[in-house]
């Protein structure tokens, strides 16, 4: 099984040592965007209780400060929105959306945010460690699994190369598949490269040569 | 309303039941408090006036005799509750109708509502302490035995964190046994804990289950004074429930013992013995329903009310010298700040102090993991009585 960086822990009852994710939910240092009322009240003093740092601030800010580990924000399609940079795309802290209404015009500025989790005013006390749990899970899940396509991207792309050059070489130098494949490896080590590099440099190198005999004809 | 009308409270702890002796414990605790705040003179000079119900330690009649006792408009503060379950199902009916619940139970934590006030232990009130004393005086190798329920796999999983941190921890068995466990089920556990042999055993066995692994304990031979069972819910109730030779040598976490040496709390048992004789034995859960009921009254006395929100600003940070020393309900939390100790139970079935807080330790319920250096506080706080 490959390994994600997050601790997923057994449920139930038979497994009784606490993950990491849950151990270090108290340290962790929330941004709250949410206008200075009840809720917005109630959100700080429950994720104080829980012993995270907690700042509360409105409205949103462009920029994200460094020192932050998850944001709660207040969804208000009526408030004229900031533009803010962190939010486009991947947001780079798991997103907790707070929103006011129900209907799709809300629920699609939370998916818009990049939300891992949603609470619903009016808001109670209980669910709010569970949402940032839950937010602080899924977040660090899409990312590992981001990066583990793109590794996998990256090694498909790299192996096709490969096969391209060799299938060069076996066509231009009249060598076997694993000959072809040799002599790009020792050029790699040779030139302290990866085969990858050999492998393009290959392909670029016959497409210069045929556009230059087809240039010659 | 006339400033003389009594002023209604509800009270919801079982008589009968599984967790019934504890929680009758409880009642009288309650009723024992409301007995005095009457004889000196009511809460200015209005009579307080209980309703006591019996939900027969099941849920479900926990949540409808609340209803039932909401409905009534009078009724605005509701004293009850002993198991998690019981509170859970308490509690949306005391935030739907905006009354109050006073729970005096140790519990897991986790929890906070803007109308309960909790007066029992959380986990860093008793189970860091009971971890901390246990794995420096037996050793680190522990065997878990709990009660099926939320409480138990809690406790265990804060006990879990400690152990496996001490060097050698280990985890020999996690058990858990159906609230209605009888002598076979019990017997078992017991045999596989001789196999075994952990450096001591931790029980979160709650009710009438504790009698019976105490004295399979007992009758399988096993020395207390080299592997005891250590628990936070083995209180002087169900010990007054077993054979004398069962408890001897056993180690329970809890901020009340009948053997704390306060002037407050031997007057207190006298009080409470003169008028209820040993109907019950008093314990850490009739000790909090004893002071809650009179946090309430003081709280009431300067409010003047007991609509929640003229009530609550007074009851929270609002402090009393309970018979276990001065508490304080923190205004943040809702819990109370106790004090720590650890008893082993003598020859005469009492509790004899171990160790006990020197200072009152504020409840921190949403503490997930209980280091040793998240309770650093510990060396001045708990220190050993026989060190």
């Amino acid at each position: 099984m490959p390994k994600s960086g997050i601790d997923r822990g057994v449920a139930g009852r038979m497994q009784r040592s606490t993950p990491d994710l849950l151990r270090n939910l108290r340290n962790m240092r929330v941004l709250v965007f949410h206008p200075k009322d009840v809720d917005g009240e109630l959100l700080a003093q429950q994720l104080e209780r829980i012993g995270c740092q907690v700042i509360t601030m409105w409205p949103p800010l462009a920029e994200l400060p460094e020192a932050v580990d998850s944001v709660f924000y207040a969804v208000r399609p009526d408030h004229t929105p900031v533009r803010c940079s962190w939010t486009e795309g991947e947001p780079p802290v798991p997103v907790i959306a707070v929103i006011n209404y129900e209907n799709p015009t809300v629920v699609d500025a939370a998916l818009r945010l990049g939300a891992s989790a949603v609470l619903i005013t009016p808001l109670r006390p209980a669910g709010i460690l569970s949402s940032l749990a839950m937010a602080k899970y899924q977040h660090a899940a899409l990312r590992d699994s981001r990066r583990r396509i793109a590794r996998l991207e990256q090694k498909l792309l790299s192996a096709d190369h490969i096969s391209t050059a060799k299938a060069i070489l076996v066509r231009t130098r009249n060598v076997s598949g694993e000959e072809a494949y040799r002599i790009i490896r020792e050029q790699a080590m040779s030139k302290r490269t990866a085969t990858e590099d050999i492998a393009r440099a290959i392909i670029h190198a016959d497409g210069l040569l045929s556009y230059v005999s087809r240039g010659q004809r | 309303m006339a400033t003389t009308d009594p002023i209604h409270v509800g009270v919801l702890f079982s008589r009968t039941g599984i967790t019934s002796r504890v929680e009758y414990s409880q009642v009288l605790g309650t009723e024992f408090a409301i007995h005095e705040i009457n004889a000196a003179g009511g809460i200015d000079g209005r009579e307080l006036v209980a309703n006591y119900l019996d939900p027969e330690c099941l849920p479900q009649n926990y949540r409808a005799m609340a209803e039932k006792l909401v409905q009534d408009v009078r009724i605005r503060v509701i004293f009850g509750c002993y198991m998690s379950s019981t509170r859970k199902a308490v509690m949306p009916v005391v935030e739907k109708w905006q009354r109050l619940l006073m729970y005096p139970t140790l519990y897991e934590g986790f929890e906070y509502s803007p109308n309960i006030v909790y007066t029992g232990a959380a986990p860093n009130q008793n189970s860091a302490q009971l971890a901390d004393y246990m794995t420096r005086h037996f050793g680190s190798r522990v065997y878990l035995v709990g009660s099926d329920y939320i409480y138990p796999y809690e406790s265990n999983r804060i006990m879990s964190d400690f152990i496996l941190e001490r060097p050698g921890g280990a985890k020999l068995a996690e058990r858990y046994v159906r609230l209605d466990a009888n002598e076979r089920d019990f017997a078992a556990i017991v045999r596989d804990i001789k196999d075994k042999q952990p450096d001591f055993i931790f029980s979160t066995v709650v009710g009438n289950g504790t009698r019976l692994l105490y004295e399979a304990y007992a009758d399988a031979g096993l020395d207390p004074a080299r592997m005891p069972i250590a628990s936070l819910t083995t209180c002087e109730a169900e010990v007054s429930e077993m054979e004398p030779r069962a408890a001897v040598g056993h180690i329970t976490a809890a901020p009340y013992f009948q053997t704390v040496d306060r002037e407050v709390n031997s007057q207190c048992l006298e009080r409470f013995r003169s008028l209820y004789g040993d109907a019950v034995e008093p314990n850490m859960c009739w000790e909090a329903a004893y002071f809650q009921v009179h946090l309430f009254a003081q709280a009431m006395q300067r409010s003047g009310s007991d609509v929640l929100e003229r009530l609550l600003p007074h009851l929270l940070g609002s402090d009393l010298d309970a018979p276990q020393g001065r508490v304080r309900i923190d205004p943040v939390s809702h819990h109370t700040r106790l004090y720590p100790r650890i008893g082993r139970i003598d020859d005469d079935g009492r509790f004899v102090i171990l160790a006990e807080s020197a200072v009152g330790v504020d409840a921190d319920p949403y503490l997930v993991h209980h280091a040793a250096n998240a309770w650093g506080i510990r060396n001045v706080a708990l220190g050993d009585v026989d060190a």
